[in-house]
């Protein structure tokens, strides 16, 4: 069997993050979602994949580079154009990039899989592919069951009773939905897909190529099966999905590091002053950093590599990417701290650039101008004011 | 800079007419607040919540403005909301200053 992974996407749910990191490079506690997909590609025998990249299409192609690493073959089919000012994305859409490929060597020669770069899986692929062989059509959906009040946010399908797909609803309200088998974004595919697929223009696989299939009168089926599907479409989907990871809820997910004490983890090369930190689990800490004396830290929480956690700080439920420094000052609750920007899960961004709180939080690596210390001394000086004063209020 | 102001029993009610509070209206604002002190208005609920974005410098303003109250009086902020309120949180200052929902739950703290 062969692959292709679709990783063309904006990401525009997942702003501010993916603008300088397109989906599929998010991390689950530091391994891209693609890469676990690929890894489990390569379980279940498939060796040849061919990733469609558009946006930051780099980024991704600089990390997987051949896939030699991870034991597979890995070609990217670009989708766009260089122009003066550099890459610029045109992405054809799933089904778009699925005929460009086919056009250019035709590589999709047997049964293939196609499947989002932006999702961790464990789904049981040669389980699927053998009832996508079983059932005989051109095409399969892997369907998952969801409550009926969660339809809303995914693509519906009805089947008949030989699990032939016969409609399609696009996020109903759950009292209209047809039923609760939802789309995963997973495909099966015999190559005479691509007599439905026209060439050269943007073309989805959802809402064009399945309606195209059912008005032809193509069989293809839905087959629903039972695996843990943990999406991060969205920035309170990446936070869920860490916090998930970090408290074993996802079966299966391999942690990164080394269990120091009963549910802290840790890289190589940590500076932490174990007795004067208080720690809370689950955590993760990266390597090469260094967690000053009298920082406190509260998980579920994952701080990145190369950061610093100065004395006094306060980090509670937090995801905080490598190169950060956070200072002494700083009372970190339930964010994520990436590119620069402070994020709530709920969506809000703080950037620490606009709002000049770099001496509170910033990169590590840039050093502090006057301007920072002058406020650092501003702020420092009313906490001390204000400590020695509250005692005071307390007892009156 | 658009500050209005009223009196409400033994308090004035400032409210900041921005959505941003940033460098170039920190220094208006630390002089029209610092004016109401010198008129003997020293009991002050500010209210941010049309303030949908503020930076260091607008806060330390309020810093040090609190600092010019001192025992004197009060400072209360009430109705930060969203990146403003994370502001307050993340450099401490919810623990510095008094801090309310609304003009309303502020007065009424005061009162009880």
């Amino acid at each position: 069997m062969k692959a292709m992974i679709l990783a063309a996407g904006k990401g525009t749910r997942v702003r501010p993050i993916t603008n300088e990191m397109p989906k599929p490079m998010i991390p689950i506690l530091r391994k891209p979602v693609m890469e676990s997909i690929v890894e489990l590609l390569r379980t279940h025998g498939v060796e040849d994949i061919v990733v469609n990249t558009s946006h930051l299409a780099p980024v991704i192609e600089n990390y997987f580079r051949d896939g030699h690493q991870l034991g597979v073959h890995l070609a990217y089919s670009y989708e766009g154009y260089m122009t003066e000012e550099g890459l610029e994305g045109k992405a054809l859409g799933s089904a778009g990039g699925m005929k460009r490929i086919q056009a250019f060597s035709g590589f999709f020669d047997e049964t293939f899989i196609v499947l989002c770069g932006d999702a961790w899986i464990d789904l049981d692929l040669s389980e699927a592919l053998r009832q996508h062989r079983e059932m005989g059509g051109v095409a399969t959906i892997i369907l998952q069951e969801v409550p009926h009040a969660e339809v809303h946010k995914y693509g519906v399908v009805k089947l008949d009773d030989r699990q032939r797909i016969v409609q399609f609803q696009e996020k109903p309200k759950p009292e209209e939905a047809v039923s609760n088998l939802i789309n995963t974004g997973i495909y099966l595919f015999e190559p005479e897909i691509f007599d439905y697929i026209p060439a050269g223009v943007e073309y989805d696989i959802g809402s064009q190529l399945f309606p195209a299939l059912v008005a032809a009168g193509e069989e293809f089926f839905g087959i629903k099966m039972d695996f843990q599907w943990v999406d991060i479409g969205s920035v309170p989907d990446v936070w869920a999905a860490t916090r998930k990871a970090l408290q074993g809820g996802i079966h299966g997910f391999p942690m990164p590091g080394k269990e120091v004490r009963p549910g802290v983890w840790t890289g190589i090369n940590v500076s932490v002053n174990w007795e004067r930190v208080k720690i809370a689990p689950p955590v993760y800490i990266g390597s090469s950093t260094r967690i000053e004396a009298g920082s406190k830290i509260t998980g579920p929480c994952m701080i990145g590599a190369n950061c610093l956690i100065e004395s006094g700080a306060e980090i509670r439920e937090c995801l905080i990417s490598d190169y950060t420094r956070i200072g002494g000052m700083a009372t970190l609750d339930h964010k994520l701290i990436f590119g620069g920007d402070c994020i709530s899960p709920d969506g809000d961004v703080l950037n620490v650039s606009d709002t000049q709180i770099r001496w509170l939080v910033d990169d590590r690596r840039r050093l502090l101008n006057p301007r920072d210390i002058h406020d650092m001394m501003l702020f420092s000086n009313m906490h001390s004011f204000y400590s020695e004063l509250l005692p005071e209020t307390e007892t009156a | 800079m658009k500050l209005s102001t009223h009196v409400q029993g033994e308090f004035t009610v400032a409210t900041i007419g921005e959505a941003r509070m940033d460098a170039a209206i920190a220094p208006e604002l630390k002089h029209q607040i610092s004016q109401l002190l010198t008129d003997g208005s020293t009991r002050i609920v500010l209210d941010l919540s049309q303030v949908t974005f503020m930076d260091s410098s607008s806060l330390g303003t309020l810093v040090s403005l609190l600092k010019m109250v001192g025992n004197r009086g009060d400072l209360i902020i009430v109705g930060a909301k969203g990146i403003v309120a994370d502001l307050f949180k993340l450099t401490r200052m919810e623990r510095v200053f008094r801090m309310a929902d609304s003009v309303e739950a502020a007065l009424g703290a005061v009162a009880a």
